[in-house]
């Protein structure tokens, strides 16, 4: 096995511990409204998101493309880059789960690929019309979209079944609820396996392994798709507490529109090729559903709170990419930076791990 | 402005906003009637007679078929994409 076979394989494994942590992270997305409007059960609604992830990460490649192709100039990109990129965004998911504060994997994710291209090649490394125009502008549009039509949504299902007695209509919108956390589910699973698929192809580009033009292996999609279906199993409690009870107190029909007009959102974008950020969607939508009903309803503390970090994602995933990819260039070119950035993540991840078990998912 | 209008594919984006908006409001729509109908339906059948009764029971199950083939019409979208 030859030193760039090595690194290879480091950014494979990193790769797939990303998408771990984009499972683990953005369970909550999912499954929150389903848990706080007693739809389904906790574990039920975990590991139902978990095999829907798994199976909607089948559906599509459009995602993938764009990650692979239309982010950074692929001949000019090394395995080293796509490592620190990875880094660069592990780092940030892990610090906001942390602090139980729902970011956007996806923007972390390229964020940390676009700040390494740049501390490693400089400005001609990143293709500045798809940052902007496949990631940044429909960043910006989607939580608008989601927000508005989670609103119009929760209107129109108040002025239809509102004169009913709530028993019926909220047992009603319960199951509703299963089945549009299923879409919901399938949609993430679409839009964020396919950023690793899109990840691990750049890295194999990169190595020579694979032409620029392809499409993905097979072995990358089940294996893409396996990494975000155990961590959407792993399941991310603090996140789901934000989302599910700390921005609005949801009943039923809100939880139902919230998940509909946000898998309306995604699957329309995935369709397209757009890598949005399932987070700020269904936060969006989430928040739309809550001032469909009443404005006040919205806790605007916590929403702001989360606008702070969405802003933050991409600046910092790709400075902690930036400076991981200088780390790395400390050891030389070989595979001696990656091997200890990712020993040290480990044990790094390990106590985030043991320090968050110990205190309790705040109220 | 021109350089986003070069670099964003506005059609794509719209055609994205116009399929989120119809998917989202229209299912909300389509199941709260399928909702409003299986509620009446088990809150006053007696009082509805057999008419009532009919068009209740047609409006649940048209509720529910429409809601049924947005999510199929979605999924075979997405695949065939």
């Amino acid at each position: 096995m030859t030193e760039a076979d090595v690194i290879l394989v480091i950014v494979i494994g990193t790769a797939l511990a990303f998408d771990f942590t984009n499972g683990f992270h953005d369970t909550a997305n999912v499954v929150a409204t389903s848990i706080s409007t007693r739809a389904m059960s906790p574990r039920i609604a975990v590991t139902y998101a978990a095999i829907l992830n798994f199976a909607g990460a089948f559906i599509s490649l459009e995602v993938a493309a764009t990650v692979a192709k239309d982010v950074v100039v692929g001949d000019v990109i090394t395995p080293t880059i796509v490592f620190a990129g990875l880094i660069g965004a592990i780092a940030w998911n892990l610090a906001t789960w942390f602090f139980g504060l729902p970011s956007s994997s996806s923007h972390a994710l390229i964020g940390g690929v676009v700040g390494s291209a740049l501390a490693a090649v400089g400005s001609e490394a990143v293709l500045s019309d798809g940052v902007i125009g496949k990631v940044l502008v429909p960043a910006l549009i989607a939580p608008m979209v989601a927000f508005i039509v989670g609103g119009i949504a929760i209107v129109v299902c108040y002025r239809v079944v509102g004169r009913q007695r709530p028993g019926p209509v909220t047992r009603g919108f319960r199951l509703g609820q299963v089945v549009s956390g299923g879409m919901l589910a399938l949609a993430h699973g679409t839009n964020d396996a396919q950023k690793t698929m899109g990840i691990i192809a750049l890295a194999l580009v990169a190595n020579g392994s694979l032409d620029s033009s392809a499409d993905p292996p097979f072995w990358v999609i089940i294996s893409a798709a396996t990494a975000i279906a155990l961590g959407t199993y792993s399941g991310g409690w603090r996140i789901i507490k934000t989302m599910g009870t700390r921005i609005i107190k949801m009943d039923a029909a809100q939880g139902f529109s919230a998940q509909g007009a946000g898998s309306a959102v995604i699957l329309a974008s995935s369709h397209f090729g757009y890598p949005l950020s399932t987070t700020h969607v269904i936060s969006g939508a989430v928040m739309g559903a809550g001032a469909g009903k009443r404005v006040s309803a919205v806790r605007w503390g916590v929403a702001g709170n989360m606008i702070v970090a969405w802003i933050l994602t991409f600046p910092m995933a790709a400075a902690i990419g930036a400076i991981t990819y200088g780390v790395t260039q400390i050891f030389g070119d070989g595979a001696v930076g990656p091997v200890l950035i990712a020993g040290a993540g480990i044990v790094l991840t390990v106590m985030a791990f043991i320090r968050r078990a110990r205190s309790p998912v705040p109220a | 402005m021109s350089l986003l209008a070069q670099i964003v594919d506005w059609s794509a984006l719209g055609q994205t906003v116009i399929a989120a908006f119809l998917g989202g409001v229209g299912i909300a729509f389509a199941f709260s009637l399928g909702i409003l109908g299986a509620a009446r339906l088990t809150d006053s059948s007696r009082e509805l007679g057999l008419i009532g009764t009919i068009g209740y029971g047609t409006l649940t199950a048209a509720g529910m078929l429409a809601t049924l083939a947005a999510i199929v019409f979605g999924i075979v979208v997405m695949t065939s994409g």
